[in-house]
């Protein structure tokens, strides 16, 4: 906030450089596959973060939508031969409209067990994408035909094509959030998260904009899920509904700083990170360390620091700026 | 003089509680009329049912000739009725400024028109030089001022204001009252909950006193504190023989 | 038929009795400290490994093994409370959330480090013991957990009825401020509160262990099932939770019976879901309206 406007634009322009010429640096695939890891939940994690972190409506069933889109455009792509760009958008909009009477049972229930609600929804789809075979291939699922080079089928032979396509979908998620936080919208959002009879009081339609949150949230979470389908050419109920997909949309917005732009990312940073340092230390033979560590982070941050580390960088920012005119 | 607000047989039961009894009163159009009673006597669930929050089990509630019985708590707002509530409830993370925006939105969503009436109302109310503190940062005076402030900012034409002045000292409840006084200046039809009698006398022109959910007595302020009937269920709660040991004190 | 079905509803009562244990200290912290356990389930997962490591480790029979396991979990609770629970109590509802679903996350994955993910079986000479009653069948170690279950039941009803720490628990559950006012001590009553409930959660546990596996996830399904019964039947309410749990079993019993054995979770969702639609306002309601 302190920086003016001409510091802003000089830093974003020189992220973008890094962040276009960084596969082309570091050819590394496991480096490039941790970079799209990072950039993949730090979208999902903006997604879950206008709802969960504006408005504090603290889903854990996001994975309902990651997999309604990834479930969309596999069945578009494999049965009918659809492009999976026209797939991600139908996931989109699938999940748009599943979110209305999900958020129609969801939303009547307040705080925590709002959130168990979530979790419901999430696990009845995986359920029932596990139960009905004759669906969607059942609990095996199915791979992603190979067809090689072939980017209007969102397949590429490059490891860094996938990272500029994720890429792209942060900067939209990022650019989205953007334009909501500096509108009504964004006040809207934070005034139902503070007090919703509050809100209602001054006029605030909270159950609409509560709803239309959530689709916008649920739309961008269905566009992560078709992403992640493709990069891993294969889908089952069991990683496309998976409740890790609901736990890190919510963790990464929490330890970064919940209702933050920049929040999201910044969390996904440290515990992708983290993640694949403990992994490269202790092999992925152990199972289990990686939410250990995670479960252990999110304690921290809720004990010490409830504002997330954009919340400290900003604390540590105007103690150092306070002491300026001591010294000088 | 129009009728601003006209209430008709408000009823509300809470299980074998019967909170509010077939009250009925009117406002006039810019007049300010207090609801007095001991605790209880059901003010605080008379605005809630005004106001959308509860549905009433029966009754009618006109604003300026519109119905409100069955409207969201936001739909009431947007009519030109705005309220604050009994304990204040600010959006604590947020500015003082973006806490009254947020009430500006109702009219104008663009963003520099808001700010612009947002400031209006925090000047009006007195908070101009604390703009932009932290909503929680406030202390209890400057929070009642906050409310009114987010109140006014959806411009409205009735303004219910729920103790605005409990837990004020004397000297704030001067302030308060000249705030109340200058509200009613400006136009605002005002209906006020309040237990500071000093207070009511001081703004008040009609009197609307309820008792166990019951309205027992209206009328100009003269007339309700010479009413034997609301000296026994009221002021008398409060008046206790002296006792021998007082006469020290 | 009519066979089928008496089997199916005794399966589920007899498992019932077990959620509802799980059950009641859900609803016990719910009304008591105004907060939801997210980490209820791996409490009766300790349990489980607390009683099949001294089965395993000094041959103790998981029932008797009740008495080490409430103890230890009491304790937990109680310094759990003190410890963390109480520094995010206020009105917000992130830090009460995250801490405690923190807490699950933790102590399943430790588990699952520590442990493996491998399902560990204690087998005892009443394991496979049953009783046929005409064409019933009833298994003794399900029948004697669902009599030990209800016993407990039992006995913090009369605690929170009969004890000056009962009722203040129960005034503290219903409201606050008076509570306040009739001068207990929140912090004590709240400690053995979560104390009391996670020492529910490990009887669950041992009582669990003679006829059903230990492993890090198995926490996840009791605690799913505890929530759904607590919401169903009135959020801190304790005798609605515990007809709720028994309520419960009996469906996830007919589910499986009835509809196919992958179903039971789907049945006990489709019940979730229809209280949420049909028993709407109150329901979880933020505390103080």
């Amino acid at each position: 906030m302190q920086t003016s406007g001409n510091m802003k634009w000089l830093w974003l322009a020189v992220g973008a450089v890094v962040m276009l010429a960084l596969p082309q640096l570091v050819t590394s695939s496991f480096a490039i596959d941790i970079f799209i890891r990072i950039l993949l939940f730090s979208f999902i994690g903006v997604a879950w973060n206008l709802m969960g972190g504006y408005a504090k409506q603290l889903s854990l069933g996001h994975a309902a939508y990651f997999g309604l889109g990834a479930y969309t455009s596999t069945i578009m792509q494999v049965n009918y031969g659809i492009s999976p760009w026209i797939g991600m958008i139908a996931g989109g909009v699938v999940a748009m409209l599943a979110s209305l009477p999900i958020g129609w049972l969801c939303f009547r229930l307040r705080g925590p067990y709002f959130t168990i609600a979530t979790i419901a929804t999430a696990q009845v789809l995986m359920l029932i994408f596990l139960k009905f075979r004759d669906f969607a291939w059942g609990a095996e699922g199915t791979t992603i035909p190979n067809l090689g080079s072939a980017p209007l089928m969102m397949q590429f032979e490059e490891k860094s094509s996938y990272y500029y396509v994720v890429l792209g979908l942060l900067v939209v998620g990022l650019w989205i959030t953007h334009r909501i936080e500096k509108s009504w919208m964004g006040y809207y959002l934070v005034a139902i998260g503070e007090d919703e009879d509050a809100a209602e009081a001054v006029g605030v339609n909270a159950p609409k904009i509560k709803r239309d949150i959530y689709m916008i949230s649920a739309f961008l979470t269905a566009l992560a899920g078709t992403f992640y389908t493709q990069y891993i050419y294969f889908i089952d109920p069991a990683t496309a509904f998976s409740f890790n997909v609901s736990i890190e949309a919510a963790l990464v917005s929490i330890v970064g700083g919940i209702g933050t732009l920049w929040g999201p990312v910044i969390g996904t940073v440290l515990l992708e990170t983290t993640s694949a340092l403990l992994q490269s230390w202790l092999g992925s033979s152990v199972g289990g360390i990686q939410l250990t560590v995670y479960s252990l982070i999110l304690m921290a941050v809720i004990l010490w620091r409830p504002t997330g580390l954009i919340g400290f960088a900003t604390d540590v920012y105007h103690r150092t700026l306070r002491r300026k005119p001591a010294r000088a | 003089m129009a009728e601003a607000l006209v209430i008709k047989g408000l009823s509300k039961r809470f299980g074998g509680l019967r909170a509010v009894q077939d009250v009925s009163f009117t406002v006039q159009e810019n007049e300010t009329v207090a609801l007095i009673g001991p605790n209880g006597a059901g003010k605080t669930t008379s605005f809630h049912l005004i106001t959308g929050f509860h549905r009433p089990d029966s009754g009618s509630v006109l604003a300026f000739g519109h119905e409100v019985v069955g409207l969201k708590p936001h739909d009431v707002c947007a009519l030109g009725m705005a309220r604050t509530f009994q304990v204040a409830k600010p959006f604590g993370a947020m500015t003082v400024l973006a806490n009254v925006m947020t009430g500006a939105f109702l009219r104008d969503r663009h963003i520099a028109a808001a700010q612009k009436k947002a400031r209006e109302a925090i000047e009006f109310v007195g908070l101009g030089a604390k703009e932009q503190t932290p909503a929680k940062d406030l202390t209890t005076i400057d929070q009642r001022r906050l409310e009114m402030a987010r109140a006014l900012a959806t411009q409205p034409r009735i303004l219910l204001l729920d103790e605005v002045m409990a837990g004020l000292n004397p000297a704030e409840i001067d302030q308060a009252v000249a705030l109340v006084k200058k509200l009613s200046a400006s136009g605002l039809t005002i209906v006020i909950v309040e237990h500071v009698m000093r207070a009511i006398m001081a703004v008040a022109r009609h009197i609307v006193v309820l008792d166990h959910g019951q309205k027992i007595a209206e009328g100009a302020p003269k007339e309700i504190v010479e009413n034997p009937e609301v000296i026994r269920a009221y002021l008398g709660s409060y008046v206790h023989p002296p006792a021998p040991g007082d006469a020290h004190a | 038929m009519w066979e089928t079905l008496a089997q199916a509803v005794i399966n589920g009562l007899l498992i019932g009795g077990i959620y509802a244990l799980v059950s009641i200290g859900v609803t016990l912290i719910f009304g008591v400290v105004k907060i939801v356990n997210f980490a209820q389930g791996e409490f009766v997962m300790l349990g489980m490994y607390i009683s099949f490591f001294l089965a395993t480790q000094f041959g103790i029979d998981p029932l008797v093994s009740l008495v080490v396991s409430m103890p230890v979990l009491f304790l937990a609770g109680v310094l759990l409370q003190h410890f963390l629970i109480r520094r995010v109590l206020g009105p917000n509802d992130m830090p009460q959330i995250f801490l405690t679903f923190a807490l699950s996350l933790l102590l399943l994955n430790l588990s699952l480090m520590l442990f493996s993910a491998n399902y560990r079986t204690v087998h005892t000479s009443y394991s496979d013991a049953a009783w046929h009653i005409g064409g019933l069948y009833i298994p003794v170690a399900k029948l004697i957990a669902f009599a030990v279950a209800m016993a407990l039941s039992g006995l913090l009803w009369v605690f929170l009825h009969t004890t000056d720490l009962g009722r203040a628990m129960r005034a503290a559950s219903q409201n606050r401020d008076v509570a306040m006012l009739m001068g207990i001590n929140p912090n004590r009553v709240f400690a053995v509160a979560f104390g009391t409930a996670l020492a529910l959660a490990g009887a669950a546990g041992s009582l669990l262990m003679p006829f059903y596996s230990a492993y890090p996830f198995v926490g996840q399904v009791f605690v799913l099932m505890a929530f759904v019964a607590v919401v169903m039947g009135t959020l801190g309410n304790v005798m609605g939770a515990l007809v709720a749990s028994l309520m419960m079993g009996i469906a996830e019993s007919l589910g499986i019976q009835f509809v196919g054995a992958d179903s039971g979770l789907i049945v006990v969702f489709a019940l979730l879901l229809l209280t949420l639609a049909f028993r709407p306002s109150g329901l979880g309601a933020r505390r103080g309206r």
